[in-house]
């Protein structure tokens, strides 16, 4: 009952757009480090620098945006709404913010400090917002796929972030800790446990119902995130024996492939009128995605991933996949939720300019473009760091002062409009609905 | 135990394909096709809010006891998509491409995030609710959304 009545405030508007609105700093900061580093950089990914530039796009700019979209869309998909989002919201976005940049302070400067720093304030935003949202989810029952992997999607955060906190303090020797393995255990729980299972998640009822597509087997979208969490547990629990993990890691890989193939097949069927940006970048995504998982595949044939294979993976899962759905995804929520908030503002009598208007086409789909060309650089500077590590940086810095100038457009938009519409409403006080 | 549920959900999907069939014509650039499928999604739209809005929400708010809940949150979801229909409704007659695209994308994202809460939260508590009334519920909920009885708004 007390979930029920939850929907009926949808969280103010700048409880998501504060993360939205961040999510592209880290990824600018990305470029530059791209810059500052050059093509050593991709010596190895173990160099401090290469550490620093993947948790700039993993806890950086992927973790602002999927926690800003889960605020967002709690109360939608399952009728759950964080407790006292204004005090909650606020703390989580500065505590990570803040954390991911001291992490990468920490790698690049190699002082315990600031790891233990960053530790702490991610350690402890992290474990509020999972609190608070495992608390909002707790009472609803998971009557379908994307609640269920609302829900399954928490703990995978939890492994992720803990297994984090225990590198951190297991990297200055201290304690006799396996660091490869638990890296791995770290990046794959991250990727998969927490980044696929939402996005699963979320793509079993955005797909079908956004893009008018059929909708997924259900068998699919029933077993998915259950499956996935089984295998990992497995997988984890087995990490000292070589044959049965990486059977096991073979079978994740599948699964987050199937995921892709599925994906694909039904947006090929998709009814739109227009194949728009969006859905443009959902595609590349998926495309992105099955490349790194026929990357892994070819790795694991030989004695162990190379140097490059490794790289490769990671900037198709990392650039290409999340940060390419991400991007298609912010361009649907940013301009629907300035429409939905206007809307509001203005009442009855009055219709808001339609969200295309709010972030004018051409503006995303340059930026689009400039997403597309950056990611294509950076693959080549994986394979010829020497040639292309400047121009990779280059173009990640432009293509995400681009996404911050876009995303600064629709707050632009919103308070222009809302300052017509207060104008236009002089009798009434604004008593906007949220 | 989801009869409800699955019911209106059914609906909601008859309704997409509805959407459909205006976006394909709208792509072949058949705009006085457009705007007869455009009628029947519209009427379609239509007799559902009314269904749900003077039959469903009542028996809800009445077992429930919670008249200013959810139920008063989709009546004005309803509002304003009533207001995106008449927008879609002008950027047809006036054959204005632009407009209707986000208008329509508009009005495509507002009614799908509406059908979300509907089918995973508002019918589920309907279902269990309502459980001893569904029988006599459904023909009259069939009825209204095949536009049988028009209820005076
Ligand atoms: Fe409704």
């Amino acid at each position: 009952m007390q979930a029920l009545l939850s929907f009926a405030q949808s969280p103010p508007l700048d409880a998501p757009f504060r993360f939205f609105l961040t999510a592209p700093l880290f990824a600018i900061l990305a470029g530059m480090l791209m810059l500052w580093g050059g093509p050593d950089l991709f010596a190895s990914r173990w160099t401090p620098a290469a550490l620093a530039l993947t948790h700039l796009i993993s806890v950086g700019f992927m973790l602002q945006v999927m926690l800003g979209a889960m605020i967002q869309i709690l109360p939608v998909f399952a009728g759950a709404n964080l407790l006292r989002p204004r005090l909650v919201v606020p703390v989580v976005h500065a505590t990570i913010a803040l954390g991911a940049l001291l992490l990468v302070a920490g790698f690049l400067s190699q002082q315990a400090p600031a790891f233990w720093l960053a530790v702490l304030l991610l350690g402890s935003g992290l474990a509020l917002f999972i609190g608070a949202a495992g608390h909002a989810l707790h009472h609803v029952p998971a009557t379908n796929p994307t609640i269920n992997g609302l829900k399954l999607a928490l703990p995978g955060l939890s492994v992720t972030v803990g297994l984090g906190i225990l590198l951190a303090v297991g990297l200055d020797g201290a304690f006799a800790l396996p660091l490869l393995q638990l890296t791995s255990l770290h990046l794959v729980w991250g990727f998969v446990g927490w980044g696929v299972v939402l996005l699963a998640a979320v793509a079993f009822v955005v797909v079908p119902m956004f893009q008018l597509t059929p909708p997924y087997p259900a068998w699919f979208a029933r077993c998915f995130a259950w499956l996935v969490l089984a295998l990992l547990c497995c997988w984890t629990v087995t990490a000292r024996w070589p044959g049965p993990s990486s059977l096991l890691a073979g079978a994740v890989v599948l699964s987050v492939a199937a995921f892709a193939v599925h994906t694909l097949q039904l947006q090929r069927c998709s009814k739109r009128a227009r194949f728009d940006a969006t859905q443009h970048c959902w595609r590349l995504a998926m495309l992105c995605t099955l490349a790194a998982c026929a990357v892994w595949f070819t790795g694991v044939r030989g004695p162990s991933l190379t140097a490059r294979q490794e790289w490769l993976c990671g900037v198709l899962a990392l650039f290409g996949g999340f940060m390419s759905v991400m991007i298609g995804m912010l361009y649907k929520i940013v301009p629907f939720l300035v429409w939905l908030h206007l809307q509001n503002l203005g009442g009855v009598h009055f219709l808001a300019p339609n969200m295309n208007k709010v972030i004018s086409a051409p503006q995303i789909r340059y930026q689009m473009q400039a997403h597309f060309l950056a990611l294509a650089l950076l693959l080549a500077a994986v394979v010829w760091p020497r040639w292309f590590a400047y121009p990779a940086g280059l173009a990640i810095l432009i293509a995400n002062l681009w996404l911050l100038r876009n995303l600064l457009a629709a707050v632009g938009f919103y308070r222009q409009q809302g300052q017509k519409i207060a104008a236009m409403l002089p009798a009434t006080p604004a008593t906007a609905s949220r | 135990m989801r009869a409800i549920t699955e019911f209106m959900a059914n609906h909601h999907r008859c309704c997409d394909g509805l959407l459909v069939a205006v976006e394909q014509a709208v792509v072949s650039g058949a705009w006085e096709r457009a705007r007869t499928e455009f009628a029947r999604f519209q009427d379609a739209m239509r007799h559902h809010f009314t269904a749900e809005e003077s039959l469903l929400f009542p028996l809800f708010e009445q077992s429930t006891g919670m008249y200013r809940g959810p139920t008063q949150v989709m009546r004005g979801e309803h509002g304003q998509m009533r207001q995106l229909l008449a927008g879609v409704a002008s950027a047809l007659d006036a054959r204005d491409g632009e407009d209707y695209a986000g208008s329509v994308e508009t009005l495509l994202i507002m009614m799908q995030q509406h059908n979300i809460k509907e089918e995973n939260v508002l019918y589920p508590m309907c279902d269990q609710h309502l459980a001893d009334q569904v029988d006599a519920l459904l023909p009259g909920l069939q009825s209204q959304i095949a536009g049988e009885e028009r209820v005076p708004t």
